[in-house]
C-alpha cells in the first residue's frame, strides 16, 4: 500500500498533494430488551486525495476502494485548479517523519468471534434488566472497529498506523404510568476487546437511574448557583471554550477573533484549559492529526487569560503560530478540519463538599447526555441533577438544560475543584456534518455563581 | 453486483435481499463569501441480509469481492435471534421524479456561478457570508430472492447559506437551506435571500424577553422541536417496544383538529421522494396524523413482520447495518394565516426562528426545554427586537393539542415541510 501511494504521489502534477487511505473492520452488536437487534460485522475502505497550487484552492476526492489512486489525484488537481484564490493558501512547516506507529490493540478485536460479543452484551445488558420491574425497555450496544490509516503528502512525509476503538452504551427506559425516564451510560476507549470487562456496574448505574427519575420532580427554572459534576464540566468546556478556539472560523472572521484575542481576559486566575491530543490512554489521542502533524498538548486559557488556539497547517499559517497537530477527519470520507481531541479544565484547589458548603439553594447538575454550542451561545443537558439544600446535596431531580452565553457564563465560574477527572464517555463531537468523531474531556468539579435553568416557568 | 450476491446467497439462506447504492457527489464550499474548495465523492456499497436457520444476518461493505460479504451475513446470523421475516414480492412501482437532467448536467462552473449569484446577494457589510452547494448523482438498487429487481436513480442539489454578524460580544447567526432533486428556481432563491435579510433586520434590535406562560409562534424550522416526538412516537418499532406514547392511540383522537402530518414519498423533486424503499415495497403517502387524529405507524419489512402488518413502504438502509424504519417527506398540513395575521394572535409572546439542542434529552416523552438561538419578542402583533439568553420549554403532545393558528405557507426544510405553527401556554424563560 505504502508503495502505491508514494506512486500516486510523484506521478502528481499539483504543487502540493496529500493522500489518505483506510482500511477498517468493524463490529456491531445492538440488543433492545430481551431481543437481539442485530449483530453484525462491516468492512469499509476508500481514500481521501487533496491537491493544492499556486493562486488556487482545495481540490478534494475521496472515494472508496483503492483501484485508480492516479486518476483520483489527477480529479482532485483539476478541481483545484477551478479555483481560483486572491489572497494565496500556505502550510505551516510540520516535522518530516516517516513513521510505522502500532496502537496497543489491547485484544485485538478483530480476531474475536462474532458469537463472543454477543454474549458479552447479553450478560451486561441482563444487569440492566434485573435492577427493576419498572424497567420496561433497554438498549444496549457494543461496537469495536481497527482502523488501518496511511498518510502521505508530496513533502515527503509517509505514516502508517493502525487506530483501535470500542465503545459500550447503555440506555435503560423506566416506566410508572405515564412517566417515562431514560437513564444512559456510555463508555469510549481508543483500546481493544480486554478493556470492555468488568462494566456491569456501568449498566446496573444506568438502570437505577432512570428508576430514581420517576419520582424525581422537575427543578422550578430560572437562575440558580450549579456545581457542574466533572462530566458535565469537561464537556461545558468542550462545548464552548474548546470550540471557540478552533482556529477556522477565527481566521475566517476577523470580530469573532477578538471574542478569542490572546491576552484577554475571559475567567477567574485558577482557570486552566487545554487540548492535549498526545494525553496517554484517552480516547480523543493519536500520534499524529490527518496532515500528518504530531499531536500535542495546547494550553488554551492560563490563569484566566486566553493564551492559544487550535490549529491545522493552513490556519496556523495564516496566524503565524505553530500547527496544534488538531486536523482531524472522521474518516476517509471527509476532509481534516480543526477538531478537538482530548479537552480540558486543569484542577483547582479543594473537595467537593467545599464547593457546595455555602449553597443555599442551588442546582447539582450531573453527567451530560447533550451539549451544543452556536459561537457565543450555548446548551448542556445534564442526565440528571439534584437540588442542593443548605451546602448538602438533596433530593434528584429531572435532567437540566443549562445555557447561556459564554463569556458571561466564564465570568461566573466562582469556585474550581481539585478533584480533576477524564470523562471516559462513548458518543462523540460533531462539525460540519463529521459525527461522532471520537474526543474526550476532563475536569475537575466547578461552581458557576449563576446560570440559567430551563424548566417549568416559576 | 447484488443480482450474483443474491445467486449465492441463497445457497445458504431461505430468503434473503440486497441493496446496492451508488452516488456522486461534488460539493462547493464558500467562505467568507468566496469559492474555497471544491470536492467530490464517490461512493459504492452493498448491504447484504439473510435469513438462515430462521435466523436473520446483516453484512455491508464498500469493498469488491463477494465472499466477506457473504461469510459476514452469514456469522452474523449465527448470532442473531431467531426471526421471521416476510419480504415482499414484486410490485408495480408509482411513478414520481427522483432524478432531473438540469441537476445531472450541471457542471462545476455552472454550480459556482449559482453559489457566487447567492454570495454576491447576500454579501453585507460587516457580515461573513458561508456558503455549501452539493450536487449528488446516485442510482438506488434493490433486490431480493422473492424476485424483486427494481432501480433508480436520484438527483440532488442542496444550497446552505450562513450569515454570521458579530456585536460586541453577541454572534448573530442566521441560516437557511434549499434541497430538492433539481437545481433550485431563481424564485426560491430569492426568498431565501430576502428571508435571511428580513430576519437580519430584525435581529438589529434587542428587547427583553417575557416570563411565564406565553403563546409561542414557531417558525417551520424551530417547529421541529414540537414535531420531533410524534414522530418518533410514530415509528411502529418504538410502538412495539411499548415506549411510544401513542402506542394504542391509533385512530384515536389526541392532537388540535387543525394538526395532520403526513409522509409523502411521492412528491415530484422533493430530496426524500422515492418510487420504493430499500427494501422494494411500492412507495405510498401516508398519514400519521389526520385532523388531530392518529392513523398510522411506519414500518420495515422486520418490524411489520413482529407486528403482523403489511409494511407501508418505509425501509432505509445504509451500507452498513441493517434497514430501519425512516421517514421520506414529512409534511404538516398548511393554515389559513398570513404573517401578519400568525403574529396577530400574540400579545405578548415569542417568534422562534430557531432553537439549540432539538433532539437532545428524552425527546420522545414530548417534554423540552431547549435554549432559543434566534427568537424575537412580540408585542401586540409586532416585533419588537431579538430576545437573548432565553428558553422555551413544555409538552409537545399538549401544546400540539393548543393550536392558535397555521400558516398558510409551507416551507421546506430539507425532506420537512411544515408552516408557521402558533400554540398557547409555552413556558418561557428569560435572560
Amino acid at each position: 500500500m505504502k508503495q502505491q501511494l508514494s506512486d500516486a504521489l510523484r506521478a502528481s502534477r499539483a504543487d502540493y498533494t496529500e493522500i489518505r487511505l483506510e482500511r477498517s473492520w468493524s463490529s456491531t452488536v445492538a440488543l433492545r430488551g430481551r431481543r437481539i437487534e442485530g449483530a453484525q460485522t462491516a468492512f469499509d475502505c476508500g481514500g481521501f486525495v487533496r491537491c493544492l497550487n499556486r493562486g488556487c484552492g482545495w481540490g478534494a476526492a475521496t472515494f472508496t476502494g483503492f483501484d485508480d489512486l492516479s486518476a483520483m489525484v489527477a480529479r482532485a488537481h483539476e478541481l483545484s485548479l477551478a479555483v481560483r484564490l486572491e489572497q494565496p493558501i500556505r502550510l505551516a512547516e510540520i516535522p518530516l517523519r516517516q513513521d510505522d506507529v502500532r496502537e496497543d490493540l489491547d485484544g485485538d478485536a478483530r480476531g474475536i468471534p462474532l458469537d463472543q460479543k454477543v454474549a458479552l452484551l447479553v450478560g451486561l445488558n441482563n444487569e440492566m434488566l434485573a435492577v427493576d420491574r419498572r424497567i420496561v425497555e433497554t438498549q444496549a450496544a457494543y461496537r469495536d472497529e481497527v482502523t488501518e490509516w496511511w498518510y502521505g503528502n508530496s513533502d515527503g512525509i509517509l505514516l502508517h498506523e493502525l487506530r483501535p476503538e470500542i465503545t459500550l452504551s447503555a440506555v435503560a427506559v423506566a416506566r410508572e404510568g405515564d412517566i417515562i425516564e431514560r437513564g444512559l451510560e456510555s463508555l469510549g476507549l481508543r483500546r481493544g476487546w480486554l478493556s470492555v470487562h468488568g462494566r456491569e456496574g456501568m449498566f446496573r448505574q444506568a438502570a437505577e437511574r432512570a428508576v430514581d427519575l420517576l419520582k424525581a420532580p422537575r427543578a422550578p427554572g430560572g437562575r440558580y448557583p450549579v456545581v457542574l459534576d466533572p462530566r458535565l464540566a469537561g464537556v461545558f468546556i468542550h462545548e464552548s471554550i474548546g470550540h471557540l478556539s478552533e482556529a477556522d472560523f477565527l481566521a475566517e472572521n476577523p470580530a469573532a477573533r477578538t471574542l478569542m484575542k490572546l491576552g484577554r481576559r475571559v475567567g477567574p486566575d485558577d482557570l486552566n484549559v487545554g487540548d492535549d491530543g498526545s494525553a496517554s490512554g484517552r480516547r480523543g489521542t493519536l500520534p499524529y492529526d490527518d496532515e500528518g502533524t504530531p499531536t500535542r498538548n495546547t494550553t488554551l486559557i492560563q490563569n484566566g487569560v486566553v493564551v492559544g488556539r487550535l490549529h491545522n497547517r493552513e490556519t496556523a499559517a495564516r496566524a503565524g503560530e505553530p500547527p496544534t497537530g488538531n486536523a482531524r477527519a472522521l474518516s476517509f470520507r471527509y476532509p481534516p478540519i480543526v477538531r478537538l481531541t482530548n479537552t480540558y479544565i486543569a484542577n483547582g484547589r479543594g473537595s467537593f463538599d467545599d464547593l457546595i458548603r455555602d449553597i443555599k439553594l442551588g442546582i447539582y447538575a450531573c453527567d451530560a447526555t447533550g451539549g451544543r454550542s452556536h459561537l457565543e451561545d450555548f446548551s448542556l443537558t445534564s442526565g440528571y441533577a439534584h437540588m442542593i439544600r443548605n451546602g448538602k446535596v438533596a433530593e434528584m431531580v429531572k435532567p437540566v438544560t443549562l445555557a447561556g452565553k459564554l463569556f458571561e457564563t466564564l465570568e461566573r465560574i466562582e469556585r474550581i475543584g481539585g478533584d480533576f477527572r477524564w470523562n471516559e464517555m462513548g458518543g462523540g463531537c460533531g462539525k460540519n456534518g463529521q459525527v461522532p468523531l471520537a474526543v474526550s474531556e476532563g475536569a475537575p468539579h466547578v461552581r458557576l455563581s449563576e446560570i440559567l435553568v430551563g424548566g417549568d416557568a416559576r | 453486483m447484488i443480482g450474483a450476491l443474491l445467486a449465492r446467497a441463497i445457497r445458504m439462506a431461505t430468503v434473503a435481499d440486497a441493496s446496492e447504492k451508488t452516488d456522486e457527489t461534488v460539493t462547493l464550499r464558500f467562505e467568507g463569501g468566496r469559492l474555497k474548495q471544491v470536492g467530490w465523492a464517490q461512493e459504492r456499497g452493498v448491504n447484504l441480509r439473510i435469513l438462515a436457520e430462521g435466523r436473520l444476518g446483516v453484512a455491508g461493505s464498500t469493498g469488491d469481492e463477494l465472499e466477506p460479504l457473504l461469510e459476514g451475513a452469514l456469522a452474523s446470523a449465527r448470532s442473531g435471534e431467531p426471526a421471521e421475516l416476510v419480504l415482499p414480492a414484486p410490485a408495480p412501482l408509482p411513478s414520481v421524479i427522483t432524478h432531473y437532467v438540469g441537476a445531472a448536467s450541471a457542471t462545476v462552473a455552472t454550480l459556482t456561478d449559482l453559489g457566487r449569484g447567492l454570495a454576491d446577494r447576500l454579501m453585507l457589510d460587516d457580515c461573513q457570508v458561508n456558503l455549501t452547494v452539493e450536487r449528488s448523482l446516485g442510482i438506488v438498487r434493490v433486490a431480493n430472492t422473492r424476485g424483486i429487481e427494481a432501480a433508480y436513480e436520484v438527483s440532488g442539489v442542496s444550497v446552505w447559506a450562513q450569515l454570521v454578524k458579530v456585536v460586541d460580544d453577541q454572534v448573530i447567526v442566521i441560516e437557511d437551506q434549499l434541497a430538492g432533486a433539481d437545481l433550485p428556481e431563481l424564485a426560491d432563491l430569492e426568498r431565501m435571500v430576502s428571508g435571511i435579510q428580513r430576519r437580519l433586520k430584525w435581529a438589529g434590535r434587542t428587547a427583553d424577553a417575557p416570563d411565564g406562560r406565553r403563546p409561542v409562534c414557531f417558525s417551520p424550522r424551530a417547529a421541529q422541536s414540537l414535531l420531533l416526538p410524534v414522530q418518533l412516537a410514530c415509528i411502529g418499532k418504538t410502538a412495539l417496544q411499548g415506549s411510544s406514547p401513542l402506542a394504542n392511540r391509533l385512530d384515536q383522537h389526541r392532537f388540535d383538529t387543525a394538526f395532520s402530518l403526513v409522509d409523502d414519498p411521492l412528491l415530484n423533486g422533493r430530496s426524500g421522494s422515492r418510487p420504493m424503499d430499500d427494501e422494494g415495497v411500492p412507495s405510498r403517502r401516508f398519514p400519521l396524523v389526520e385532523g388531530g387524529t392518529v392513523r398510522g405507524f411506519i414500518y420495515d419489512a422486520e418490524t411489520a413482520t413482529r407486528a403482523g402488518v403489511t409494511p407501508t413502504g418505509h425501509a432505509r438502509r445504509t451500507t452498513f447495518g441493517k434497514p430501519q424504519p425512516a421517514y421520506t417527506n414529512l409534511v404538516v398540513g398548511a393554515g389559513a394565516l398570513d404573517h401578519s395575521q400568525l403574529l396577530a394572535l400574540i400579545d405578548d409572546g415569542l417568534l422562534v426562528d430557531e432553537l439549540h439542542g432539538v433532539g437532545h434529552g428524552n425527546a420522545i416523552s414530548g417534554a423540552f426545554a431547549y435554549p432559543v438561538a434566534l427568537a424575537y419578542r412580540v408585542v401586540n402583533g409586532e416585533i419588537v427586537g431579538r430576545v437573548n439568553a432565553t428558553q422555551v420549554a413544555g409538552n409537545a403532545y399538549d401544546l400540539l393539542d393548543r393550536i392558535k393558528g397555521l400558516g398558510r405557507e409551507v416551507r421546506w426544510h430539507g425532506s420537512h415541510a411544515a408552516p408557521h405553527i402558533v400554540v398557547d401556554g409555552v413556558a418561557v424563560v428569560g435572560g
